[in-house]
């Protein structure tokens, strides 16, 4: 295997060397990394006694989590005691039975016995002082496609162009990335890879971060679409220049309209069975106009969100707006059409001058009172590390912790409309964080380990692996 | 000595015009041009009013001021009772009659040099060889503009680049050349903007700055060292830009800026160079109006109020600034404030259309500014600052005949009559068509009846008698002889009657011719005029009284409306972070007082009248020290343009209105050291400054703290993301940076060396010999290489940061601080060995190819292996988090809670030099401290308070009245605008550009206002 991954690696090399000649490249990009994704696990595996921070259940004292077959079977106090499902800890049980999704309760009967005889055969780990999350969803990442932002020839987020709804971003990943490790070392295990654009950019996808192939990376969901909503990027202090730019913003919005009224005529053609020829970027769109799709708008000003709005009423899009700065003050029109926020800024300065110091991040405990569907997104690439902080941040400022905690794994599973990912529930997959401390606070973090599916991933990086080697230079003891 | 030369050559002139004859005249005009202006008010000078006088003028000139009216025979007078003789306006500030267009063409490629023709500059910006009397001629179209005002001089540059040479002060009279200019060499006009040079150079307000300095220092080597020139070997090279700068002393300076901060920089720049001289100002004067009384310059104002921000909908309401919603509103007032500070000042038309000149300035006056200041303003501190002040601007003898006639107080609601330029006259307002502004009684037959005309929009009028009015049709008016035609049958005349009227002082006289063609001859008197005085100061207060916005310092949303109080202060029961060898406290106490820490430990008596502070549960800790940021700063952070800038100085430019500072507070920063970027090998000159938000920029500055200089390796400075333009600069690779840097040291080291040797020569040598010329960019290089100077060197990879340190030691001093370092850990030995510091990132990695080996245990590896070790921002909302920043290395390799406390306090105060006044919470030292809720280093910790030199600069309680407080003024001025008519909305649009936030790398052109770059 090791053979077969730098092999695989110097192969990739050859191509980089072979367009753009630069020494620097190769004197580094030796240390290609060697953690080989876990291998699917067979058996059980009973965590015992630990703090459960199951999001569904809230927090849950000297608890156990089994899981098999990659999923979460049973969360309960003493779950290796015989009848300890049902007699000791009734009200688990049947938290355990409600949210578990419809399928399970049916089998919720011959679930009981099964889960005894995966008990007997489990390995069981003592987490005992422990704490136990569901594995963090990164939103609006650029994962996988970027690999050194500066370095164009690395850089596979962008594409030019305003309307590509047809492009999808998991075609660029790179499971590879030698970014991925040193995320999920701070117990993020999936993350929504999104192109970046100018209006329609295209298609996102979610990813597991352990994978060896693109394939086994992808996590089904329905289709997921990216708008960018046109706005001035530097608004000019010049009258005229701002004119111009004014006038070009409401062409941009024009053009925006038009798209999809054109692929609203191909879409009533495609039914009526009239299409001569395909268009690759109308054809892409058909799954949204059908409602099998979402469509993400990155917006951040009340304008932008509003003429979102406008636009996903006239055909009933499901829509998501992304960064969401001004969104705290629409409850009543997002509610109208079901729209629920992904905030990017947590951790931003104010976007306007006089808005309040901490306005960025206070917008979360905003959302949350205005009962706003949202989740947190951290819109990066090798930064997307830090979601967990951004969250943690969000604390001081109004949330409670288990809302933090909820808007970057169930929440954010959610508004992706995936339901069993996110919490430490029956029915859930594996997807888990083993921590000996608060993973929100970089203080008191300290993850031992992380299952993706049910199997252990290596937590070794490209950080551990070069300060494993200076450390031997200095002979330090560690 | 000059003034009195210029007098004697006007004299002369106009002696020689006189006996000229010109080919087309066939006799010499030998008309006697004496005239009285008789039973006028004369406003002889400020202050200064003299009532029924008559001004007498001969010539060009004002002969003689006559109080009783006792004209000499043989004059020609004119009565002008009723009417207000001013001396002529002028305006100092103008590009009036200056024949000259540049002809530089911008390049897409950078400029390094420019052409050096006739001996010129060395730098583009700098023409200071310039005379611009070179270029006049006259315009008569041009000049109307100010004529029309009253304005009759103005001076006038050509208005482009730093250096823009000397003005000359003219004339508006419509004559030649030779005969208007009064003054031909006035100021040295200057501005911080490069203007049309294509030279890349300078591309900052830092580099434009520094350019000045220099060439101010240059100036006087050259004309100190040219007559050695020829007695030695070495030449001087000939350079008439320095030349004509000589005699700084004499000189006078008037410097145009676009922004109050920029404008306090110029009196700094030439206050630095003790020459005397003016500002061209910006109306926003007022928000910092003690700070310019502190230099000893007049101001150049001019009447430019902001056109009323838009607000369309809510987005763009939010979009506005309070800073700008204020301005809108205070505007008006600017002139009122200066006036009250007691600052001289002119005024001029420049930068607003000369028809709102008037309206703006009783705009002014309604809002508080005294007549008798903008008479001043209009004529005797205009006069001084364009040099012209002994002969134009006031009333006297001998001065030029340049006056203002008015038929009424020009502050209220007189209006401009006429103009005398030079002796002669342009009536704006016919003198005769004035005799009809004024009602008549007729006495036609037995009949009396009231004349009245209406001159505007065009002539109209009525005969009145009792309840009966009369329009009269077709009424014309040439030269004192006025037609009209009335029907005067219901007065017993039938049919329609034709009047011919003449007037003239007395009244008038007239015919009428009926229908039956009989003329009737008739005679008129004036009526009197009743005219009512305006209450006007009563509304000023009015004016005042409504007035919605707050001032502040810094005048933006946040500031301050009272400085901070020196806080006497027991804090009680607090767990204490001392960054020092004590530790962390629990449950102890601290008092401060007069700005330091008196006293720390358990259960401490209050002194009396100490405030007390239980801060049962929270931590207290010093004050967060930033290594490395980029915030309150104007112009831009790099000074891009040429790979060794130590002549510019981050101190130069420090902008005290950024809410950053604030915003910094909040996250428990005291103290940052604001670097240049990272654009090239050697930057420039670091400041260090204290978040003491409302403090002006030299309060800001951290007194006692020691000099320092950013320079820089790797991929900045070889210019790798500056696009396919930039492959000609020296160095293009890290191969060429060694070089680079060596080459700096040893010209450092000469030019050192040349200095002392000069310094060790005997008196009667050095006045034969040249002297070394003073360089600031080496003069800062040279202070490095003795250890004056602590270098922050911008670094990343291993190779760049062991080439420096034995570069270093080759040259023999010690590096301070690497800071990014993000491969320190890979060198931490031989940093340690040498005794380097280290200013990192906690977990920054992968945004360009050389942080690619960047990892998150590098604070603890350099640490471990003894180097001392901080972590910086760079950025301006992770400066607000630090405290997390540091924690994450408890993360990522085990740091002990104290050790990663210490990397944003203690330590970067040794790495700045300030650890004997900053730094821990230690007895003696400066109170910078800081109250948390939780402990410092949790996600979940807020700010309480913070505290600089004793001072409470920030707190929790005080922000939520502020964001209330912000929120209910913007509300209000938003309705102020919202209710106001449209002509409180007209205004000119901001010119103030809108500037990035800086990193690094921005490379900012401040003139063209682009931006590129990030991080």
């Amino acid at each position: 295997m090791m053979v077969t991954q730098s092999t695989k690696h110097a192969y990739s090399l050859l191509g980089f060397v072979a367009t753009f000649i630069s020494t620097f490249i190769v004197s580094s990009a030796v240390y290609a990394h060697d953690m080989l994704p876990a291998p699917i696990e067979s058996g059980a595996v009973l965590f015992t006694n630990a703090t459960v921070h199951s999001v569904t259940h809230g927090q849950l004292q000297q608890t156990d989590v089994l899981i098999a077959d990659g999923k979460i079977v049973a969360v309960g106090q003493n779950l290796a005691e015989p009848a300890a499902i049902d007699a000791t800890n009734p009200t688990h049980a049947a938290e355990a039975a409600e949210s578990a999704s419809a399928a399970v309760k049916a089998r919720s009967a011959t679930a009981r016995s099964a889960t005894a005889g995966l008990i007997a055969d489990a390995v069981v780990i003592d987490a005992t002082k422990k704490h136990i999350y569901p594995g963090l969803i990164a939103l609006d990442t650029t994962m996988g496609l970027v690999e050194v932002e500066m370095m164009r020839s690395s850089n596979d987020a962008y594409e030019v162009g305003f309307i590509n709804p047809q492009l999808e971003a998991i075609s660029a990943f790179n499971p590879d990335s030698e970014i991925i490790p040193t995320v999920r070392v701070n117990g993020i295990t999936h993350a929504q890879v999104v192109p970046q654009g100018d209006g329609l950019a295209g298609q996102s996808a979610l990813v597991s971060m352990d994978s060896w192939t693109i394939e086994d990376a992808l996590v089904d969901s329905n289709k997921q679409f990216h708008l960018y909503w046109p706005y001035i990027r530097w608004l000019s202090s010049d009258t005229d220049k701002r004119q111009e730019q004014l006038e070009d913003l409401s062409q941009r919005v024009d053009k925006v309209h038009q798209a999809f009224a054109d692929a609203h005529r191909y879409q009533l053609a495609l039914q009526a069975g009239k299409i001569a020829k395909i268009d690759l970027r109308w054809q892409a769109l058909t799954s949204l106009f059908d409602g099998n799709a979402q469509l993400f708008v990155h917006a951040q000003s009340q304008k932008q969100i509003e003429e979102a709005i406008a636009l996903s009423k006239i055909y009933g899009f499901k829509i998501v707006i992304v960064g969401g700065y001004d969104a705290w003050r629409l409850a009543d029109v997002l509610s109208e059409v079901n729209a629920s926020v992904i905030y990017t800024e947590t951790l931003s300065l104010p976007k306007r001058k006089d808005e309040p110091i901490d306005l960025a991040f206070k917008i979360p405990a905003l959302l949350k009172q205005a009962n706003i569907p949202f989740a947190l997104g951290f819109s990066s690439d090798w930064n997307s590390r830090n979601l967990p902080f951004a969250a943690g941040q969000t604390v001081a400022y109004g949330l409670t912790k288990s809302q933090a905690l909820q808007s970057i794994t169930l929440d954010a599973a959610k508004i992706l409309g995936i339901d069993d990912m996110g919490a430490i529930a029956p029915g859930f997959k594996a997807n888990i964080i083993i921590a000996t401390g608060d993973i929100l606070d970089p203080m008191q973090a300290a993850i031992e380990s992380v299952y993706i599916d049910g199997r252990k991933i290596d937590l070794n990086n490209r950080h551990q692996q070069l300060y494993q080697k200076y450390l031997k230079r200095y002979n330090f003891e560690f | 000595m000059h003034n009195y030369k210029i007098i004697a050559l006007v004299a002369l002139l106009s002696a020689l015009t006189s006996y000229s004859t010109i080919a087309n005249d066939q006799l010499t005009d030998n008309t006697p041009k004496i005239t009285a202006l008789s039973h006028a008010t004369l406003m002889l000078s400020p202050g200064k009013t003299l009532y029924d006088a008559t001004l007498l003028i001969e010539n060009n000139r004002i002969k003689s001021i006559i109080n009783d009216n006792d004209i000499p025979p043989g004059v020609l007078e004119i009565n002008l009772a009723g009417h207000i003789i001013y001396p002529g306006f002028i305006d100092p500030f103008t590009e009036y009659a200056i024949e000259y267009e540049s002809t530089n063409e911008a390049s897409d490629d950078p400029v390094y040099e420019i052409k050096r023709i006739g001996g010129n500059a060395e730098n583009g910006a700098v023409h200071s060889e310039k005379e611009w009397f070179n270029y006049v001629y006259p315009d008569k179209e041009q000049a109307k503009k100010w004529i029309d005002n009253g304005f009759t001089s103005v001076q006038s540059s050509y208005l482009e680049g730093i250096f823009r040479g000397r003005g000359v002060s003219l004339s508006l009279a419509d004559k030649k050349a030779n005969d208007i200019i009064y003054s031909a060499k006035t100021n040295q006009f200057m501005a911080f903007d490069k203007g049309s040079s294509i030279q890349d150079y300078p591309q900052s307000l830092m580099g434009s700055m520094a350019l000045i300095r220099q060439t101010f220092a240059d100036a006087r080597w050259y004309n100190d060292n040219i007559s050695k020139s020829s007695n030695t070997g070495n030449n001087i090279e000939f350079n008439i830009a320095l030349e004509r700068l000589g005699g700084l002393e004499e000189q006078s300076f008037i410097f145009q800026t676009k922004n109050l901060n920029n404008q306090i920089r110029a009196a700094r720049l030439l206050s630095e160079q003790k020459v005397s001289g003016s500002l061209v100002g910006n109306g926003h004067e007022y928000a910092r109006i003690d700070e310019l009384k502190s230099y000893p310059y007049s101001l150049v104002l001019p009447l430019n109020y902001p056109a009323a921000p838009k607000i369309i909908d809510s987005d763009s309401a939010r979009d506005v600034s309070l800073a700008t919603l204020r301005h809108w509103e205070s505007a008006p007032s600017n002139l009122a404030i200066v006036a009250q500070a007691d600052v001289p000042f002119a005024l001029t038309q420049y930068g607003i259309k000369a028809d709102k000149f008037w309206p703006r300035l009783k705009q002014a006056i309604k809002r508080g500014l005294d007549e008798e200041t903008a008479l001043a303003a209009l004529t005797t501190e205009a006069a001084e600052i364009a040099g012209i002040s002994n002969m134009v601007g006031q009333l006297k003898p001998g001065f030029m005949a340049d006056l203002v006639i008015s038929n009424g107080n020009v502050f209220a609601d007189g209006k401009i009559t006429s103009i005398w330029l030079q002796g002669e006259e342009h009536q704006l307002i016919s003198r005769d068509l004035a005799m009809l502004a004024q009602p008549y009684q007729l006495q036609i037959n037995e009949l009396s009846f009231d004349l009245n005309i209406e001159q505007d929009p065009s002539l109209s009028g009525t005969l009145s008698s009792g309840e009966k009015e009369i329009t009269l049709a077709n009424v014309s008016y040439n030269q004192g002889r006025m037609t009209f035609s009335a029907d005067l049958t219901e007065a017993g005349i039938s049919g329609i009657s034709r009047f011919t009227l003449w007037f003239d002082e007395a009244g008038l006289r007239g015919r009428l011719l009926d229908s039956n063609s009989q003329t009737i001859p008739f005679g008129g008197t004036k009526l009197e005029l009743v005219v009512d005085n305006e209450p006007t100061q009563q509304q000023d207060h009015q004016a005042r009284l409504s007035q919605v916005a707050k001032q502040t310092s810094p005048n933006v949303a946040y500031g301050l409306q009272q400085q901070p109080i020196e806080d006497k202060l027991h804090i009680k029961n607090a767990t204490i972070w001392t960054s020092a060898k004590s530790g962390v406290l629990n449950n102890t106490d601290l008092i401060i007082s007069q700005g330091n820490i008196e006293e720390i430990g358990s259960n401490l008596r209050t002194p009396s009248d100490y405030r007390v502070i239980d801060a049962t549960g929270m931590h207290l800790t010093a004050g967060i020290i930033d290594e490395h940021s980029h915030i309150a700063l104007n112009g831009g952070i790099n000074e891009a343009t040429d790979a060794v800038t130590s002549e510019v100085r981050i101190g130069d430019v420090i902008n005290p209105d950024d809410i950053a500072i604030y915003r910094g507070l909040a996250g428990g920063v005291t103290t940052a050291q604001i670097l240049h970027g990272s654009a090239n090998p050697i930057g420039g000159q670091a400041q260090i400054i204290q978040l003491k938000w409302g403090d002006n920029a030299e309060l800001l500055k951290f007194d006692g703290a020691p000099a320092s200089i950013k320079f820089a390796l790797g991929e900045n400075v070889k210019q790798s993301h500056w696009g396919d333009n930039f492959n000609r600069r020296f160095p293009q690779s890290r191969i060429g940076v060694q070089s680079l840097f060596s080459e700096a040291f040893n010209e450092a080291l000469a030019y050192r060396a040349a200095q002392k040797a000069y310094k060790k020569m005997r008196s009667s040598e050095r006045r034969r010999t040249i002297a070394p010329q003073y360089n600031y960019r080496l003069e800062a290089v040279a202070e490095v290489l003795e250890q004056k100077r602590s270098v922050h060197i911008h670094s990343y990879v291993q190779s760049e940061i062991l080439m420096f340190i034995r570069l270093a030691e080759a040259y023999n001093f010690k590096v301070g601080t690497f800071t990014h370092i993000l491969e320190g850990y890979k060198v931490a030995d031989e940093m340690a060995k040498h005794g380097a510091y280290a200013s990192t990132f906690s977990d920054w990695w992968a945004y360009k190819f050389e942080v690619y080996d960047a990892i998150p245990q590098n604070t603890c590896l350099m640490q471990n292996k003894g180097v001392l070790t901080s972590i910086n921002s760079d950025d301006y909302e992770m400066q607000r988090r630090l405290n997390q920043e540091a924690a994450k290395s408890m993360m990522y390799c085990g740091m002990a809670a104290e050790d990663a406390w210490k990397m944003i306090t203690i330590n970067p105060a040794i790495q700045l030099g300030i650890d004997g006044k900053v730094g821990s919470l230690v007895e003696g030292k400066q109170a910078d401290i800081v109250l948390w809720s939780n402990s410092p280093l949790s996600v979940y910790a807020k700010v309480e308070s913070t505290w600089v030199e004793g001072r409470r600069y920030f707190s929790r309680e005080q922000d939520k009245l502020a964001q209330i407080a912000v929120e209910t003024e913007r509300a209000a001025l938003i309705q102020k605008i919202l209710q106001s008519d449209d002509t409180d909305k007209k205004g000119e649009t901001s010119s103030e550009k809108i500037e990035p936030e800086w990193h690094c790398d921005t490379h900012f052109n401040a003139w063209q206002q682009t931006a590129q770059g990030a991080l």
